[in-house]
């Protein structure tokens, strides 16, 4: 049984037990937000040594770090590496893209080794058998398809990206639309070619129940790939993606019945004006069931600082609504990330996810900035950067710039003006 | 001599007026009755007439500012110079010095001879900075010394001036029964108080704005009126306080527009998420449409290291919102004095966000460059992607991709499959 299945059974299972903790809610809360489709609980059966984490509604806000090989550039050290980097930085989650090497070998170490949930697409892994067995992608049976799905819900992954929103008719509205970057979700071009390629429509859509059948099996929470998501603002919000998000949410409420913990993918590129309507948008066409994005990369024009323009549209995002964020890293639109960029990607990351808790009034956000701003009142430097997102970065340009100790300042005597306006107040005062 | 809002009154096209109005595509007609009814300001010192002027308010691209400064007797003018050059190169619109230690009007004129944008300063910082030199207390400045000070520089050419003058007595008692978290985190109002309660008088700034504007007029120095209440933590935001003093704001922006003096308005400073919206109207409803200056905002305050981000987050809402003029912060705010990289750093984050903002704003041509950087990811064109980046430098890794098409799908490529239907190059797989 799923987590969905028994929270509607009115099981409070251990997860939901300790979660509720975690996020601030009574168990039977949360239960009732799981049976409700509005929280997933995320971990496979199998997956045997991992912490389940909650996403949804009122929670908060997660964040996700990518990580993978390509082909010509096969390191699994350097991204088992990656993985703990991105753990050091307080991500929530990792999803396994790589497309190059072993990769059954690397889903295992990665399973067997971490305790976070772990994520994958499954068509990258079976492209990459699809070349090698038949020459082409496009060669790739509908078989293989489900196989890999199967393969890898056995193995543990726990949630995965599944093109399944994409069908003829939204490609044929997508190039009646003119989009000025049409695909840019790489599985959602690999179906796209192979339904073109084989003229038939895509497996994935045609026989969802087993998409739906395997993930009930294992538990692993489906995450409905955003195909068609745009590529540049420009192309936001246009009929070929809107398409697309009524075609997620029938598949949401399959999976709803079907007793499939579910979630949707978002974009992408979204200009700051659309992002509510984006969420807005989704919430309804989709049940309310939790919304998983990418950035919200809120322009075009910042290549080298897209988890800045990340950052800021996953705020605004999160604000709106959205449950789980894609983190973005400055390497975006350039190559793949390095060890640092995930760093960076993180930590920007969960910044902007905070803040939005912060506004969203999610239990906890608040308390942690006035803890933080107490901090500073007293000028505890070392409570300063105890509670700060990277520690380790708040000491290091701390210690790099500032005497340890320097003494207060004595310039102005016994008339300090500072001085009386801490008495006044009653803070400690400032320097001037 | 009449200053540039009366002329705009008058109706005089100038030529200031057409290079603004050309540079930022709009007609000069409308940045002029703008000018004129004080949406719009240019900061444009008579002593300095910066050859790259620019416009911040109602229509306008939102700017941004970079801020640097001697802060110790130590330090070194040459760093200090190089944080200006690295400020501009990473695109700034008008730089603020701030220096309140070392040779401050030395440093000042380089910084004006330098600098082809608007430049401005916070005459208390030097004003009290003397104080202490010459009388032993900041607390022994008198007004007269203050006045001295700001017209020293404006008579240097500085073209806005941050000026507590809304910070009077009766934001004292408000102050002290607010209980904020972190009461008083603006230096030159944190001084001001200090010499108010010392003395047990009225600010100077407030009591004496009539010889502000005097000078401002002569000097053509354009008012930034600062808010000596900013919150200092996400907690503070829109306490009784800051609105307080924003009402006392709002009436000095009348009288500076009745003499004549451009004016602007000085904002937070760290605002949650969910309060930036409300805080921009409040501005603008208040100060009658005044531009707003606004500084970050800093989005939370758990992130020290990375406040460039806070703020960029908090910059684009801003900017969204309505705010003309981003302050940057950099990535060493709250820990440390910011260095020339980080000073590079802050600029280009402040800049990502008031293009977002601009684009959400719906400013004319924000939409056009993100349009043709897709259109050159769509061809693929790599050295178009470079010209077009906001910050070209962080993509000297970046390189076009010379590496042979891939032939790994001898039996037909899903991604020219693709491509083809759609009649676009192929993507990568």
């Amino acid at each position: 049984m799923t987590q969905l299945i028994k929270a509607r059974q009115g099981i409070i299972t251990p997860e939901v037990e300790r979660l509720a903790k975690v996020e601030g809610f009574t168990a039977d809360e949360l239960s009732a937000k799981v049976a409700a489709g509005r929280v997933v609980i995320i971990k496979n059966k199998q997956h045997k040594n991992c912490i389940a984490i909650a996403v949804g509604e009122g929670l908060r806000t997660k964040v996700n770090a990518n990580i993978g090989t390509s082909p010509d550039c096969v390191d699994f050290a350097d991204e088992l590496h990656k993985i703990n980097v991105a753990i050091a930085a307080g991500a929530d989650t990792i999803m396994e893209l790589s497309i190059g090497g072993n990769v059954d070998d690397f889903h295992h170490q990665v399973i067997n080794q971490f305790t976070l949930p772990v994520g994958s697409v499954p068509s990258y892994q079976g492209g990459m058998e699809s070349i090698e067995k038949y020459g082409s992608v496009v060669g790739m049976k509908a078989e293989d398809m489900f196989e890999m799905i199967e393969r890898q819900a056995k193995r543990g992954i726990d949630f995965m990206a599944i093109h399944a929103a994409l069908n003829m008719s939204i490609i044929d509205r997508l190039k009646n639309q003119g989009r000025i970057t049409d695909i840019v979700s790489r599985g959602g071009a690999f179906i796209t070619g192979w339904m073109l390629h084989n003229e038939q429509d895509n497996p994935l859509y045609a026989q969802f129940n087993r998409v739906l059948e395997i993930c009930k099996k294992y538990d692993v929470t489906l995450s409905i790939g955003d195909a068609i998501r745009p590529g540049c603002i420009e192309d936001s919000l246009d009929r070929a993606q809107v398409q697309g998000l009524i075609v997620a949410g029938e598949l949401v409420q399959r999976a709803l019945e079907a007793g499939v913990q579910v979630m949707v993918e978002g974009p992408g590129h979204v200009p700051l004006d659309q992002i509510p309507a984006t969420i807005q948008l989704q919430k309804q066409l989709c049940h309310h069931v939790p919304y998983y994005i990418l950035g919200n990369l809120v322009t075009d024009i910042a290549p080298g600082h897209d988890h800045i323009t990340g950052a800021i549209g996953a705020a605004t995002a999160a604000m709106a609504g959205a449950d789980f964020i894609c983190y973005v890293t400055p390497a975006e639109h350039l190559r793949l990330p390095t060890a640092e960029d995930v760093h960076a990607g993180v930590i920007a990351t969960r910044i902007a996810t905070h803040a939005a808790d912060i506004a969203t009034g999610v239990r906890g956000a608040r308390e942690w900035d006035l803890a933080m701003a107490r901090a500073r009142k007293d000028l505890d430097w070392e409570k300063q950067i105890e509670l700060s997102i990277d520690p380790p970065t708040a000491r290091r340009i701390r210690g790099e710039r500032n005497e340890e100790g320097a003494e207060a300042c004595s310039m102005c005597g016994g008339f300090c003006a500072m001085k009386l306006v801490g008495e006044h107040l009653g803070k400690t005062g400032g320097s001037c | 001599m009449l200053t540039l809002m009366e002329m705009a009154q008058k109706g005089q096209e100038i030529p200031l007026f057409t290079l603004v109005a050309q540079n930022e595509q709009m007609k000069v007609q409308l940045l002029m009755e703008r000018v004129a009814n004080g949406r719009i300001v240019i900061p444009y010192n008579s002593h300095h007439k910066p050859q790259k002027p620019q416009g911040f308010g109602l229509g306008l691209s939102t700017k941004v500012s970079a801020s640097i400064g001697l802060d110790a007797d130590e330090d070194s003018l040459t760093d200090e110079l190089f944080k200006v050059d690295e400020a501009i190169r990473a695109g700034t619109h008008a730089i603020m010095d701030l220096s309140t230690a070392g040779n401050m009007d030395e440093a000042r004129r380089a910084i004006i001879s330098r600098v082809p944008l608007p430049l401005g300063t916070l005459p208390v910082y030097q004003a009290f900075a003397e104080a202490v030199r010459s009388k032993g207390s900041a607390l022994a400045l008198e007004p007269e010394d203050f006045f001295k000070v700001m017209e020293r520089q404006a008579a240097d050419g500085v073209d806005f001036m941050a000026l507590h003058s809304a910070l009077h007595t009766g934001l004292l008692t408000t102050a002290k029964e607010d209980q904020r978290v972190l009461n008083l985190v603006s230096r030159g109002g944190s001084l001001l108080m200090g010499w108010m309660l010392y003395h047990n008088k009225e600010n100077f700034l407030y009591t004496m704005f009539d010889r502000i504007l005097e000078i401002a007029k002569k000097y053509e120095v354009t008012l930034s009126l600062a808010d000596g209440m900013r919150p200092g933590a996400g907690a503070d935001s829109l306490c009784r306080s800051q609105v307080e003093e924003l009402v006392v704001l709002g009436k000095l922006v009348k009288r500076s527009r009745q003499a004549g003096v451009q004016i602007m308005i000085k904002g937070p400073g760290h605002t949650p998420p969910h309060q930036i919206t409300a805080t921009v109207q409040l501005q603008k409803q208040v100060c009658e449409g005044a531009p707003y200056f606004v500084f970050g905002p800093v989005s939370t305050d758990v992130a020290p290291g990375y406040d460039e981000i806070t703020a960029a987050i908090g910059g684009a809402m801003a900017s969204a919102a309505g705010a003309d003029i981003l302050c940057y912060v950099t990535p060493a705010e709250h820990i440390a004095y910011p260095n020339a990289q980080d000073v590079y750093r802050g600029v280009v984050a402040a800049r990502i966000a008031a293009h977002v903002g601009d684009l959400a704003k719906g400013y004319k041509g924000a939409e056009n460059w993100d349009l043709q950087m897709s259109q050159a990811r769509r061809e693929q064109n790599v050295e178009s992607q470079k010209a077009l980046a906001l910050d070209r430098e962080r993509l000297t890794d970046f390189h076009s991709s010379e590496k042979p098409f891939c032939t790994k799908c001898e039996k037909g490529c899903a991604m020219a499959v693709a491509g083809e239907f759609f009649q676009e190059l192929p993507w990568e797989c």
